[in-house]
């Protein structure tokens, strides 16, 4: 159980990245959204023992990372967003000497351990290349690989999935939702839809804070009914802009594909504008929804959200 | 915005954040302190006149600034250059926004040369800060003594240099580490090159000149060196042309040496230029390293490979986490950083420069007299210690901190941190990791010196053999804790600062500092000297006997700091990022304060090793209480005594009971006074050394004389009337050396387990009759010298050195280790062991000066009324040395005086000081001096300085100079006149030739034009009255003889030490001169030579012109014109000849043997200053040089250039 609470980081600036977030996340793979600058990655970094909060915090199956993090290296998968590795290095000879200083072991050995890990993350066909020739996925694939390694109790992976393409992004989850079996995941990414499939609890932070700790299933079923969906012409956007809170409009060919959250009062009051539908709510409606609420300012229309 | 806008917007940029690093403000502040030093007169053109009110060189020259400016942007600014233009553009690369810079407008080359432009800027602008600074500190703070140094000022002789001297290197420094940079992407290799071309400039391209270096090689040497000092020296300051040229001449480069620096420039521009094609090249291929460094890869799989098991789980391969103990994590790490280490390709640049440079300062060394070492294994060891420490501690510096930043340069900080590796793990495995650079140049540097030694076996002769135990002992005990002190401190450093620049210039101060503090006022003590600089002075005859016991602290105060270090390195190490407001809160006193209690335990061995060296150095003999009981004597009787004439000693009795291993001795002995003047002494005051307590009798009855701060003045009941004698008795133990030294630094006296040294000149065993004008006097209460009248010497005039009044006779009863063999003046009268303690008695046969007692564990040498007392490995010379004294007895007795003692015994002593010292009867030689000197049949030098050293029997004891003007030209220069005579006499003319050719260049180097004074005038008081002294001093007697003829210069001489010896007036050079006068066949030629050597100060120099040779007849005629453009006139030689005059076949070499083929034929011209003369030469043989004096007769300057050589 990894345990959060009052947790306030401050940069020099002064910028304060966490104002005082507390979260609770079991094991599983938890979910964290958020726009650029949420304080996502300072939360991880927190969390990794890698950085230290002002105040508040942090405790993994009762030990106080904060207060000593070694305590949380030994059980920790890292894969932080931004990393490299050496470049004289092999991918392989880089992966072993990773799994050394992290006291993997394995009954074939640490030469075949980082054989088959690298075949998981199908990077197998690059083991004896040096990691400076690798490109940008191939060396995100290595730093899944170091992650996954190992028992850890808590893994945290920021923005993995940057550079991969769908097949290895696929791939990945399926590992990862393997080791959220019986162990706690940790995972942030712009991509609502990866959170939407894979994990049964999320967080969406916005500007230091928490602004929903829910199921994506909560989420979507809080906007159930209020989601319309309809093509509107260009010069009749800022019309229904006016009228109505959009969550997403995008031009096509000519026309703008306009999803707009109506709740069910006002549907009732106002009326469905010409051609809008009720459509399910996506992740991603409740997601957008929360940040302009909180982008204004206010959580007017925001959906609820349960714990 | 066009293309020099974007240029000048990336030079902006880089200009800002430049002069926002740390590192450049400390250049600044170190450019401060040595702008502030030169205001002081620290450096200045060695010229001018050193007396009170004398014209000095100015520092705000033009020469002085070209002189400092091109050493200060070599030593220092090419350094900072090197790192900052060097790692500019990597820096980039590292942070990865080169690509984002490139996706707009920004061209590589407006980018390539704005950062250079940037980075060259900031140098720039604190380099035009210091001018400033120092123009300040020069013509507005300078005041007083300080500004006798200071001409007018004139912005020009600030400017000018800078651009002369110091553009071309700083466009060389930048532009070419900018280059190494952009290239290869390897900060090492920026690294490589600023030390490179230090090492190679300051080490050799600036300084080194022998005689033997043709003009042509010098001028080609002058133009390779990038700081312009070699020029500069060689063509104005090494042979001095007087304060007025230095401070008022302009500086005119000529074409070549103008055309250098140009190229320099250019070179350093055309760097700039070949990285922004590299540069360009690299972004047009994208990729990511050099083509140089790029290996070969395997062939890709095409297109993406597919996974083999897609459907493998993690789980399958049933992993565990157990994180590493300590110890196998730092192997890890250390395995990693070595595999690293070794592929890079620093090590390879780096080790064998820095075995270049510390085996080829080793070969270089001279002792004494230039001459050339014999290396024994220890000398090998110790005199490699500063520089490998040096070097290393740099290469450390670089690696450690390359090391620690290595994860996040690669971005590979957060995956590394985040395991579960202890913090100490890393660390030491770092350190594990770059002591293997160390390692190595220390094993291959004992392999290289083995080389050296076995080269000198195969092929110098040399007897010496390789041993590993001072290698051992001096690198393992002395360098290895220096340099894990030296890496857990920049490691702790970088920890704090998580900044490799700010950890580079704090490191780069630190060791440049401690390296000033050391070399130039040796002011660090031992608590302070991290680096043992200096701090080991070996001896064969018994390593560390003199400061081993405070090296050992020393090293153990460095060493305990390092878990104090290692603790706070653990802390701050940057795996984790403190938190700003909580470090604010840490660093309230309360935090702190409970922070350092913790440290405390760790950090307390290293307080108590620190005072305990502080504290024990400021108790001991050159702390600050010995120097107030000096001055307490200074003080106390400078007015009363200082003029008392004292009566004479006529015997000397002692009996001192030495404890070598103690480095202690009792002593008990009696001075038997007698009157030798005419008029009664109511008191008579003895100098004692801190002896404590000092039990006196006077006339055999306890007495307790009035104790004046160490000045004990005797009062008799009855004054010693004209005539009487009184004796005065003592005893006393003592400690010599006493206590612990301050610093490391040699000793010329000593009672050491490597044997003892003890001399009556100061009271360092014995007491001195009078009061010691010596004690007590320092730079604070100096006097001026005294200044002489001309017929100062009329009259009686006091001893040079020794005791004065008559010479005494001297009992010495010397009881010691049985091991030990102890010799004193005179000749031995009993030598007895009992209980395992030897007790020797020495008694003069002839009175004495002086006297002195030497031991150590000897083997001895026998000669003809002669003794060799030596190390028992140290029989290198010995049969040289023999023969050396052998012969100096024999013929100086034919020339000078008959040898009146029975035996003449050098003994060695250990090198805690290079001197040797001809005590009658017993003269004692530092073991660098002849006995390890490298001798050859041809270079004679351990016969030169024996007969230099056997000569002061004469010129010293039997003849003791008088005090004042040219005294001491009596006794060294006619030393050095004597080795002349010797070696013309074993060895021949060729011999003689060599050594006084030496001597000549010895004086035209070291002599100061403004300062130089007659002969007569010599007191030792000015830079350059040691060269006057000593070689003037001993080739103007060797021309005397050629005026007067050599009968006739013996006899006088002769005549003269008769006269003097014994005599209460002791000689000085008019006190010689009016003796040879009598024996001069022609006493005006006589007069002539005397005024112009001994009471003027000339030099001839001579030049050819117009010289040609034509056959007429049967016969070679030689014309041409020969003019003394230097001052004094002189008959001299002019010679024709042809070959090679000396033969090396026969006789080994070591005796002049002429070649047959040679031929030469002379005429003789007389020229005084700046006269010229035709002269003609006829020869039947085809000539196919000219020169001057060609049996080296008259001492001149230049006298390679007084050499025309035929063309053929």
């Amino acid at each position: 159980m990894l345990q959060i609470r009052d947790l306030v980081k401050v940069y020099p600036g002064p910028v304060a990245a966490l104002q005082g977030v507390s979260l609770d996340v079991s094991k599983g793979m938890f979910g964290l959204l958020g726009p650029n600058g949420a304080g996502k990655t300072t939360l991880m970094r927190i969390v990794a023992g890698l950085l230290e909060p002002t105040s508040g915090t942090v405790a993994f199956n009762g030990e106080d990372i904060v207060a000593d993090p070694r305590r949380i290296r030994r059980q920790l998968g890292y894969l932080p967003q931004d990393f490299g590795f050496y470049p004289h290095l092999s991918g392989e000879a880089m992966l072993r000497y990773l799994l050394v200083l992290k006291g993997v072991q394995a009954p074939q050995g640490l030469k075949k351990l980082a054989a088959e890990l690298l075949e998981r993350v199908n990077l197998s066909y690059a083991a004896k290349r040096k990691v400076k020739g690798y490109s940008g996925g191939m060396k995100q694939r290595l730093g899944i690989a170091q992650a996954l390694a190992g028992d850890p109790r808590l893994i945290i992976v920021d923005e993995p999935t940057a550079g991969l393409d769908p097949e290895e992004r696929i791939r990945f989850y399926r590992l990862l939702a393997e080791l959220a079996e019986d162990r706690t995941v940790l995972l942030s990414t712009h991509i609502v839809e990866d959170i939407s499939v894979l994990c049964p609890r999320v967080a969406i932070m916005y500007g230091g804070h928490f602004v929903a700790d829910t199921t994506p299933g909560e989420a979507r079923e809080q906007l159930t009914g209020t989601i319309y969906q309809g093509a509107v012409a260009k010069e009749d956007l800022s019309g229904i802009e006016r009228r109505y809170r959009i969550t997403q409009a995008i031009l096509i060919e000519g026309r703008n594909q306009v999803r707009i959250h109506l709740p069910l009062r006002d549907a009732a009051d106002d009326g469905v504008p010409d051609g809008f539908e009720a459509v399910d709510p996506t992740l991603e409606d409740a997601y957008l929804l929360l940040a302009q609420a909180n982008g204004s300012g206010a959580n007017a229309g925001a959906p609820e959200t349960g714990s | 915005m066009n293309g020099f806008t974007r240029w000048w917007e990336v030079t902006r940029r880089e200009l800002l954040t430049g002069l926002r690093r740390p590192a450049y403000w400390l250049l600044f502040a170190i450019l401060l302190l040595m702008a502030w030093g030169w205001s002081e007169g620290a450096v200045t053109i060695a010229s001018g006149d050193s007396t009170v009110g004398g014209e000095q060189s100015w520092v705000t020259s033009v020469f002085a600034q070209s002189m400092i400016q091109c050493i200060v942007v070599m030593g220092i600014g090419a350094w900072f250059l090197a790192i900052a233009a060097g790692l500019v553009v990597i820096r980039d690369l590292e942070l990865q926004v080169t690509e984002v810079f490139h996706s707009t407008r920004l061209t590589p080359r407006e980018y390539v040369w704005g950062k250079f432009a940037g980075a060259v800027g900031v140098f720039l602008v604190i380099w035009i800060l210091y001018l400033c600074m120092g123009a300040v500190f020069n013509h507005i703070l300078a005041a007083g003594e300080d500004a006798r140094h200071i001409g007018p000022f004139a912005l020009g002789n600030y400017l000018y240099p800078t651009v002369l001297f110091g553009l071309p290197q700083i466009l060389l420094f930048a532009g070419v580490p900018f280059f190494l940079g952009t290239w290869t992407r390897r900060p090492i290799i920026v690294f490589f090159f600023p030390v490179t071309v230090l090492l190679v400039t300051l080490g050799f391209l600036t300084l080194w000149s022998p005689d033997w270096l043709s003009p042509g090689a010098n001028r080609a040497l002058m133009i390779v060196d990038p700081s312009g000092y070699r020029w500069l020296n060689e063509t104005f300051l090494k042979v001095d042309r007087g304060v007025e040229f230095y401070n008022t001449a302009v500086l005119r480069p000529d074409a070549g040496f103008l055309l250098s620096r140009v190229a320099y420039g250019l070179i350093g521009l055309l760097a700039v230029s070949g990285a922004a094609v590299s540069y360009a090249g690299r972004l047009r291929r994208g990729a990511s390293e050099s083509r140089l460094f790029r290996r070969r890869r395997p062939a890709e799989a095409a297109g993406h490979a597919v996974a083999t098991s897609a459907d493998a789980t993690l789980r399958d391969l049933e992993m565990a986490t157990e994180p590493l103990g300590f110890w196998k994590a730092a192997r890890e790490i250390g395995r990693e950083e070595v595999r690293e280490l070794v592929r890079r390709p620093g090590m390879y640049l780096f080790v064998p420069l820095i075995l270049y440079q510390s085996i080829f300062a080793t070969l270089v060394a001279i002792g004494p007299f230039n001459s050339r070492l014999l290396l024994t294994s220890g000398a090998v060891a110790v005199r490699q210690l500063n520089t490998l420490t040096l070097l290393i501690c740099f290469l450390l510096l670089f690696y450690t901190v390359e090391s620690l930043h290595k994860e996040r340069s690669r971005r590979l900080a957060e995956i590394f941190h985040a395991t579960p590796i202890g913090t100490g793990s890393i660390l030491l495995g770092k350190t594990i990791g770059n002591s293997v650079v160390a390692g190595l140049i220390l094993s291959v540097g004992v392999v290289a010196s083995w080389g050296v030694i076995l080269y000198q076996q195969l092929f110098e002769g040399s007897p010496v053999r390789f041993d590993i135990v001072p290698f051992v002992a001096t690198w393992g005990g002395v360098l290895v804790p220096t340099f894990i002190f030296w890496t857990a401190l920049v490691t702790t450093l970088f920890a704090f600062f998580r900044n490799r620049y700010a950890v580079y210039a704090i490191g780069f101060a630190l060791i440049v500092y401690t390296v000033y503090r050391m070399d130039i006022d040796d002011s660090f003590g031992w608590a302070l000297n991290w680096m043992a600089w200096d701090a080991v002075q070996w001896s064969d005859l018994g390593a560390f006997s003199l400061n081993g016991r405070e090296l050992l602290l020393n090293r153990i105060l460095y060493l305990s700091m390092v878990p104090p270090l290692v603790l706070l390195a653990v802390k701050w190490f940057g795996r984790f990022d403190f938190d700003a407001t909580r470090l604010v809160h840490r660093l309230r006193p309360k935090p702190l304060l409970i922070g350092a209690l913790r440290l405390l335990p760790f950090a307390l061995p290293a307080i108590v090793l620190a005072l305990v060296l502080h504290f024990g150095g400021e108790a001991g003999r050159q702390g600050e209480a010995a120097e107030e009981a000096g001055k307490d004597y200074w003080r106390e009787n400078v007015r009363t005594w200082t003029d008392f004439e004292m009566p004479s000693v006529s015997n000397v009795d002692m009996a001192i009971d030495l404890e070598p291993a103690e480095r202690s001795a009792s002593v008990e002995g009696e001075y038997t006074f007698h009157n030798h003047r005419d008029y009664a002494y109511d008191q008579i005051p003895i100098t004692a050394g801190q002896w404590d307590p000092i039990e006196w009798t006077l006339n055999g009855e306890e007495h307790e004389p009035d104790d004046r701060s160490n000045l004990f003045v005797f009062t008799p009941e009855v004054p010693l009337g004209p005539g009487d004698s009184l004796t005065i008795g003592f005893s006393y133990e003592l400690e010599f050396p006493r206590g612990m030294s301050k610093r490391a630094s040699g000793a010329g006296q000593f009672i050491l387990d490597a044997g003892v040294v003890l001399t009556a000149f100061s009271p360092t065993f014995a007491p001195i009759p009078g009061y010691d004008a010596g004690i007590g006097v320092d730079g604070d209460n100096s006097s001026e010298p005294q200044d002489y009248a001309d017929d100062f010497y009329e009259g009686e005039t006091e001893p040079l050195f020794g005791w004065g009044g008559e010479p005494f006779t001297a009992r010495t009863r010397i009881t010691l280790p049985e091991e030990y063999t102890a010799n004193g003046v005179g000749q031995k009268v009993s030598d007895e062991v009992a209980d395992g303690r030897r007790t020797v008695v020495w008694e003069t046969d002839h009175p004495v000066a002086l006297f002195n007692v030497v031991a150590g564990r000897y083997a001895v040498k026998e000669g003809d009324g002669t003794a060799i007392y030596y190390h028992p490995e140290h029989d290198y010379n010995i049969e040289e040395m023999s023969a050396a004294l052998d012969a100096a007895r024999k013929y100086f007795s034919e020339w000078f005086h008959p040898f009146p003692w029975d035996l003449l015994k050098i003994s060695e002593f250990a090198a805690f000081a290079t001197y040797a010292q001809g005590f009658p009867t017993n003269i004692t030689f530092s073991e660098g001096i002849g006995f390890l000197a490298k001798s050859d049949p041809r270079s004679h030098v351990a016969f030169m300085v024996v007969a230099h050293e056997a000569a002061h029997q004469w010129w010293g004891n039997l003849l003791t100079p008088g005090q004042g003007p040219g005294g001491n030209i009596l006794s060294e220069g006619m030393a050095h006149y004597s080795t002349m005579l010797l070696h013309e006499q074993v060895y021949g003319d060729r011999y003689r030739i060599e050594f006084g050719k030496r001597l000549e260049q010895q004086y035209g180097d070291q002599r100061f034009v403004d300062s130089e004074r007659p002969m007569v005038k010599i007191d030792g008081s000015r830079a350059g009255d040691g060269t006057v002294t000593y070689d003037k001093g001993g080739w103007v007697p060797w021309m005397l003889q050629q005026e007067m003829g050599r009968e006739n210069i013996l006899a006088g001489l002769q005549a003269f030490i008769a006269k003097y010896n014994p005599d209460p007036d002791f000689p000085v050079i008019q006190d010689m001169l009016a003796v040879l006068r009598d024996f001069a066949p022609d006493t005006t030629a006589f007069d002539a030579f005397a005024e112009q050597w001994f009471f003027d100060v000339v030099v001839p120099e001579y030049r050819f012109s117009d010289v040609t040779k034509v056959r007429e007849g049967g016969e070679w005629v030689v014309r041409g014109t020969v003019e003394n453009v230097g001052t004094g006139r002189m008959r001299v030689q002019v010679g024709a000849t042809s070959g090679e005059r000396w033969s090396d076949e026969g006789d080994d070499g070591s005796r002049t043997v002429v070649n047959d083929d040679y031929r030469d034929a002379r005429t003789e011209v007389e020229l005084g200053a700046g006269e010229s003369a035709e002269f003609v030469i006829r020869a039947g043989f085809e000539p196919e040089r000219v020169l001057i004096d060609p049996d080296v007769l008259v001492l001149q300057l230049n006298r390679e250039f007084a050499v025309f050589e035929f063309e053929e």
